[in-house]
């Protein structure tokens, strides 16, 4: 490390603990405006139909109901949930405020809105509606058969690509292996549950005020939605229990916004579990075939791919997440050769969408599980076939063509067997008796931000104030894990003052600059970096500013402590508050800068994590004993955050591989309606995670910062699945590797072989 | 239905419904919405609240089950602005990230204390079974109860600093401010006020003490 860091690197807590152990923090959920009225959704109660009738006579006699809308009362225009900018590519506009033609069980129908929500609630029970019911499609063979119904116009298949990069070598004397890994859809299950208000205004205009991902997309939806110009439409970023991409599209802001147009009055939309469950979005379950050929000493040859994302009723974001499966082994794996194609299928089940990395953990669940089989038909150890096809640092990715930057997959594998006792857990034998015992492996990877598929920038102002602190103004959306703590440290670092005197507010439309929002693992590597450079503008600001009080050239000054000093006579020194007030008086009213950046790169992050399973082999339960993760960060900004990401993330893979699924029965019903009957892996069933941090900061990120949210969590279910496959000799490929399946497998029932692929 | 109850020490007469749930009555009808509805189906814990106690899911619990009961809700952790022990240990520990779970956590982990005042790490992960969080992996929350219960003593968040106590440590060697106000002076042509014109800039900031008329 060639810099001396005062700030980055250390440890601090999230920017609103205080208000959080406290109670004191006004959530989404928690939110009010004084009148506001309460809206609650209406839902469709078949898989695929068509509303003949709505009579909404009981349900509006109520007192205190003050409407119910539905299709027949509210704009029919299509919108896509996924679009963040107006003009997008791959914007699919399949969806419409409230449907007539039904898609699933959970699909919007109406809502009423009501002065209270008991009174809504009630009320919604009320209002009666017949469907025309239509032969539905609930797997994505099921909709791809020849004769199946159509669930848009141009059928079930949504989206095809394709991708061939390298050329095949001779493959003569190749030894070929093939897999197949399917993996479920699953519920996000942010412990706050989606929640908007919107207030309609009277000079026509509205205020939203959401636990959304990203403000300014959000606003041109609604905007477009209701005929409204874009200013008239302020949406403002509240604190939010959690999202993990289960609010990076817009599903209830616009209902909700429309409600608050239509009655001029403040509407909240507050969902309860089981309308998040199924109404929202879960990520889409996905299966891949993959086939590979690699020399007998283990040297990959060829990789082709095959998957089918299940995309449910609506497009949402899913051809995009499908083409990123594409992207994610040969940031990994130097392959010669690489061929993939994907499929992505409408089908009368909830919605897929955005989820926490965005294809990889279904990708690299496919991939890894397949390298575990390779190294099985080679007799080598799976550390030391991934050490042999492993990429190096500034490697070129083959399917994007853009430099994987300072890629240090291969020393996070290398230090990680080492830290894990890799060697010697894998050769003690797994036991014959009920309990037996295994070590897997698995190597993720993951972008940072949109740089090369996307105009990827950000915008950012900084202001000192006349005391010396600072007011960082950037469209932030923390999800919970720290992003405006990242900023205000990023920001001290440069300025040389303690992170707490260092401002940093969220999203706004009316307010704060334009920004994506948290999307693509970008906002540390790209909104950081341009939180680096307009600190980095004010300082130069700020020497200028002092080179003249002390007559000294700029470049014989530095900063710390809140003063400029003169490099080689420290105690020559002034605080940034006398330069400000000074300034003043010398007609500099304010020390501020704003910024454009542009990202100039999209390196790869990388995880290796490593896990030890006990498979109980009666009952078929997994307990995960041990579990290691290693993060190529780059730099870790907030070491105590990156790791306690990670410790989270981790968890929500084991959940992945082992427990969570939302399948639908054969009415297109959710199996689960609640956390009764969807399990999250909660404190006994968590191992201690620890957590290793590989740090080179070769990158363009702040200070060689790069991506941590999403990348934790990409290659965990992989490495349990591996563990667990290790500890019983299968080859189990179908996530979650529930009682059943583990149970089955044991008992030498056909469920390996893709059973469902 | 009228209702008595003691929250936090305060007795509230409250008229609620028969069939509120004691969470309703604490955020809609008392304005204690740190107490959270992650699932209203006792599955989440994020609601919970010690009730004579014990801890309880307030989703679970009618409001009139709650009738003369002393209730302690996340807002009546901390006494006279100090935060208690496992607040303390929440924020030293980097137990909290979204937070939402963290109210309810505090609420379990508050009951486990006080009945086993040192439990082991079995103990807190039992305790904290129907305490969901979807973004920590409990090692953190487990740590800070650890800690609030005295096992463990490494903690590994800086602690916030407490307003006005970053204030003063920027400092202005004097005589460079003096230097400096005479550059001013001569550029201005105006003896320059502000900290120019009383015992230099180390003063807090915000209390700045320039003379009346002074200039
Ligand atoms: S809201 Fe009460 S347990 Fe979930
Ligand atoms: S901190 Fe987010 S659910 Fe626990």
């Amino acid at each position: 490390m060639t810099e001396d860091l005062q700030y980055v690197g250390g440890n601090y807590p999230v920017h609103d603990v205080a208000q959080k152990v406290t109670g004191e923090l006004v959530y989404g959920s928690d939110f009010s405006v004084p009148g506001m009225l309460h809206a609650k959704l209406i839902l469709s109660t078949i898989p695929h139909g068509v509303v003949k009738r709505i009579d909404t006579s009981r349900a509006e006699a109520l007192p205190g109901v003050i409407k119910v809308f539905s299709h027949e009362n509210a704009p029919m225009d299509g919108f896509s949930r996924a679009r963040i900018h107006p003009g997008q590519d791959m914007s699919f506009y399949d969806e419409t405020l409230f449907s007539e033609h039904v898609r699933f069980v959970g699909d919007r129908v109406a809502a009423v809105v009501a002065t209270s929500r008991a009174t809504a609630e009630k009320a919604a029970a009320l209002v009666e509606i017949e469907y025309e019911e239509l032969p539905a499609v609930l797997t994505v063979d099921e909709a791809l058969a020849p004769d199946a119904p159509a669930i848009h116009d141009g059928g079930n298949l949504l989206f095809e690509h394709e991708i061939e990069k390298g050329e095949r070598p001779d493959l003569e004397g190749a030894v070929v292996v093939s897999s197949c890994v399917s993996t479920p859809r699953i519920h996000h299950a942010a412990l706050e549950p989606h929640v908007c208000v919107a207030q309609g205004h009277s000079t026509g205009g509205m205020t939203v005020w959401t636990t959304s991902q990203g403000v300014y997309a959000a606003r041109t939806v609604i905007a477009e939605l209701l005929g409204l110009e874009y200013h008239r439409v302020r949406v403002i970023k509240l604190p939010m229990g959690g999202s993990f991409g289960g609010k990076t599209e817009y599903i209830i802001e616009p209902v909700c916004a429309f409600l608050a147009h239509a009655t001029r009055r403040a509407v909240k939309l507050l969902l309860d579990r089981e309308e998040c469950m199924i109404a929202t979005m879960v990520r889409p379950a996905t299966r891949t075939t993959v086939r590979t050929a690699c020399t007998p000493d283990g040297r990959l040859l060829d990789f082709g791919a095959a998957s089918t994302l299940d995309s449910g009723g609506f497009a949402a974001s899913t051809p995009d997440y499908s083409i990123h499966m594409c992207k994610k082994v040969t940031k990994i794996y130097r392959v010669p050769h690489y061929r993939h194609e994907g499929r992505v299928v409408y089908t009368n089940t909830p919605v897929g969408g955005a989820a926490r990395g965005w294809g990889a953990p279904e990708m690299i669940a496919a991939s890894e599980v397949h390298m575990d089989r390779v190294a099985a038909a080679l007799r080598l150890d799976p550390v030391e076939l991934r050490l042999k096809n492993m990429v190096e640092p500034h490697d070129t990715d083959l399917v994007t063509g853009l430099p994987l930057g300072d890629a240090r997959v291969r020393e996070c594998l290398e230090r990680g067997s080492v830290a894990f006792d890799w060697a010697a857990r894998r050769a003690r034998p797994a036991g014959r008796g009920r309990i037996r015992r295994g070590v897997g492996v698995a190597a993720g990877a993951h972008k940072n931000g949109m740089y090369g598929a996307f105009p990827e920038a950000s915008n950012a102002s900084l202001k000192m104030n006349e005391d010396g602190t600072f007011v960082l103004n950037a469209s932030l959306h923390d999800t919970g894990c720290g992003v405006v703590t990242t900023m205000r440290v990023i920001v001290a670092e440069v300025l040389g003052v303690h992170p707490d005197l260092v401002a940093a507010g969220e999203a706004d439309t009316a307010t704060t600059p334009f920004d994506y929002g948290t999307y693509g693992s970008r906002v540390t590597y790209v909104v950081g970096e341009c939180a680096r450079i307009v600190a980095e503008k004010v300082k130069d600001r700020l020497l200028t500013a002092a080179a003249d009080l002390l007559q000294e050239p700029v470049e014989r000054l530095g900063v710390a402590d809140g003063a400029v000093h003169v490099r080689d006579d420290r105690e020559r020194a002034i605080a940034y508050r006398d330069i400000a007030r000074l300034s003043q008086m010398r007609h500099v009213p304010s020390i501020a800068a704003s910024t454009t950046y542009y990202a100039v790169s999209n390196p790869a992050s990388y995880s290796v994590q490593f896990a030890e399973v006990e498979v109980d082999c009666a009952t078929g339960l997994v307990a995960v004993t041990d579990f290691l993760a290693v993060a190529d960060v780059g730099r870790a900004i907030n070491r105590g955050m990156v790791e306690a990401q990670y410790q989270g993330a981790v968890q929500m893979g084991i959940g992945y591989a082992l427990y969570e699924h939302l399948d639908v029965d054969e009415k297109g019903r959710a199996g689960v309606d609640g956390f009764k009957n969807y399990h999250i892996v909660n404190a006994p069933d968590m191992p201690d995670v620890q957590v290793l941090l590989v740090e080179h900061e070769g990158d363009d990120g702040p200070f060689g910062a790069k991506s941590v949210g999403e990348i934790a969590t990409v290659p965990t279910a992989a490495a349990v699945v591996n563990a667990v496959n290790n500890a019983l000799g299968t080859e189990l490929g179908d996530l979650p590797l529930t009682p059943e399946r583990i149970i089955a497998a044991l008992h030498g029932e056909e469920v390996a072989a893709c059973s469902s692929c | 239905m009228q209702l008595v109850l003691t929250v936090n020490g305060t007795t509230y007469e409250v008229e609620a419904r028969p069939t509120a749930r004691l969470l309703d009555v604490l955020r809609d009808q008392l304005g204690l919405t740190g107490t959270k509805e992650g699932c209203a189906e006792g599955e989440c814990g994020a609601c919970t609240v010690i009730v004579d106690g014990r801890a309880v899911d307030s989703c679970m619990m009618l409001a009139v089950q709650a009738r003369g009961k002393e209730i302690l809700t996340v807002e009546g952790l901390a006494q006279d602005g100090e935060l208690d022990v496992l607040q303390q240990k929440f924020v030293e520990y980097g137990a909290v990230q979204c937070g939402y779970c963290t109210p309810g956590m505090l609420m379990s982990a508050k009951a486990l204390l006080m009945g086993n005042p040192v439990p082991s790490e079995q103990d807190i992960r039992v305790a904290l079974a129907g305490n969901l969080c979807r973004c920590t992996g409990y090692t953190a929350i487990v740590a800070a109860v650890k800690a609030a219960s005295g096992q463990d003593t490494r903690p590994l968040m800086e602690m916030p600093v407490e307003p006005g106590e970053l204030a003063a440590e920027a400092v202005t060697d004097p005589d460079t401010l003096a230097a400096a106000c005479g550059i001013v002076e001569a550029e201005t042509g105006q003896p320059p006020g502000g900290p120019c014109s009383s015992g230099g800039s180390s003063e807090m900031l915000g209390f700045h003490s320039a003379p009346e008329g002074g200039e």
